[in-house]
């Protein structure tokens, strides 16, 4: 018995210095971490999508919370009109965990402008092929207000093969989006243009 | 060993993944340009010289039945440590290396090492051990990464080598030039070794 509580009490000792080591450590980088993933993925995505450079809109950025999830969204604007939405969201049911995308959006047109990859841990050559253009690609132009499905669905997207578990957690993640904008499209809007008024009052100050 | 000979063990005698065979996965994977080679060696390093330290700390309060899973909390907590730094400082490579980073976890030379030197010895030796074997591991990497970018894309550390004409010889970074490119060099090495007349475990 004192064994046993004695093997209890160290390795729950190791767990727990290893635990506040970590938390501690994150903490600490997460805001550096961030600006990173902005320069090096999210900045390149987001031209991809809008054809916008980089610092025009990496800016623009709103958090939407829905569902008990936050979700970054950044906004496209041309001639003072909202033309393009740009969502983050977790791909639930990845084969290594969450596949973090980020689906455009034309408001004008109400078609998707694209999706990019935000972060993955797929398996190389398998699941991590959803990094692929040619498989990306099949984004472009789909309806905004429908779900997004596989084609085995019924819907327009082919899974990758062999990586039917990665290709399903880019299709949740797109219907995370669809859903949202369907629930909170006013919210977001009214949040943007909230955020623009505090912007030019500002800028107008400044002068 | 002497203090000397545990410093420099790792360069030859223990050197992985050659003479180990251990830690192959990420020697056949990663390899496919030196500068990804010598990142993931480096971090191999630095987890190998910390969880050796810590597993040399504790060595005498870890009971033996559950010393497995100490070693993979205190090997764990310090890839996950070297993933955080290098997203922060390192975005591109950590990009490169992916999911082979995490997977330094169940790298079979910082649980060999951690099993076979840091749990009987003092914490100077352990962390010299892991040290050598650290940068063992990090040469052979940069090695056949280099063999592999030199031939499979014409370039070293990203600088072109040979002239415009060159023709690179793409299957060097696919996945068969990696077990061909590692092939040869163990084989190399063996028959080295055979020739001075070394006993070692391979048979």
């Amino acid at each position: 018995m004192r064994e046993i509580a004695r093997l209890v009490l160290v390795l729950g000792l190791i767990a727990a210095c290893s635990a506040a080591a970590l938390s501690y450590v994150r903490t600490a980088l997460e805001p550096r971490i961030e600006r990173q993933s902005d320069f090096y993925v999210r900045g390149p995505a987001l031209e991809r999508l809008f054809g916008a450079p980089a610092s025009e809109v990496l800016g623009n950025k709103i958090i939407v919370e829905a569902d008990g999830l936050s979700y970054p969204i950044f906004y496209f604007q041309t001639e003072g009109r909202l033309a393009g939405l740009a969502v983050e969201a977790p791909g639930k049911g990845g084969y290594g965990g969450d596949i973090v995308i980020m689906v455009g959006l034309d408001l004008e047109s109400g078609k998707m402008l694209g999706v990019e990859i935000i972060s993955h841990s797929e398996t190389p050559g398998l699941g991590a092929q959803v990094e692929k253009a040619s498989f990306r690609r099949q984004w472009r132009n789909l309806e905004i207000g429908s779900p997004a499905a596989l084609s085995g669905n019924g819907g327009r997207i082919d899974a990758i093969t062999g990586a039917t578990y990665s290709s399903k957690a880019m299709i949740d993640g797109t219907n995370q989006i669809v859903d949202l904008l369907m629930k909170h499209e006013e919210d977001v809007r009214a949040m943007i243009a909230r955020r623009d008024d505090r912007a030019s009052a500002e800028s107008g100050r400044d002068r | 060993m002497t203090l000397l000979q545990t410093l420099t063990h790792g360069f030859w005698r223990d050197l992985p993944p050659f003479r180990l065979v251990l830690g192959l996965c990420p020697a056949l994977a990663v390899t496919t340009a030196a500068e990804n080679g010598m990142g993931m060696g480096l971090a191999v390093t630095f987890v190998l010289i910390f969880s050796n330290m810590f597993i040399s700390i504790l060595r005498r309060v870890i009971p033996g039945k559950v010393r497995i899973a100490s070693y993979i909390v205190v090997i764990a907590t310090l890839v996950v440590l070297v993933e955080l730094f290098m997203k922060a400082f390192f975005f591109p490579l950590s990009q490169q290396l992916g999911i082979y980073i995490p997977l330094i976890v169940v790298n079979c030379i910082i649980l060999g090492r951690a099993e076979a030197f840091a749990s009987r010895n003092p914490v100077l030796p352990s962390m010299a051990d892991g040290l050598s074997v650290g940068l063992g591991f990090t040469l052979s990497l940069t090695l056949v990464g280099s063999l592999r970018e030199i031939l499979g894309s014409g370039t070293w550390f990203g600088m072109p080598v040979f002239g415009a004409g060159y023709e690179p010889f793409a299957f060097m970074v696919k996945a068969p030039g990696a077990f061909l490119c590692l092939g040869l060099l163990l084989g190399l090495m063996n028959a080295w070794s055979r020739k001075r007349g070394e006993i070692f475990i391979q048979t």
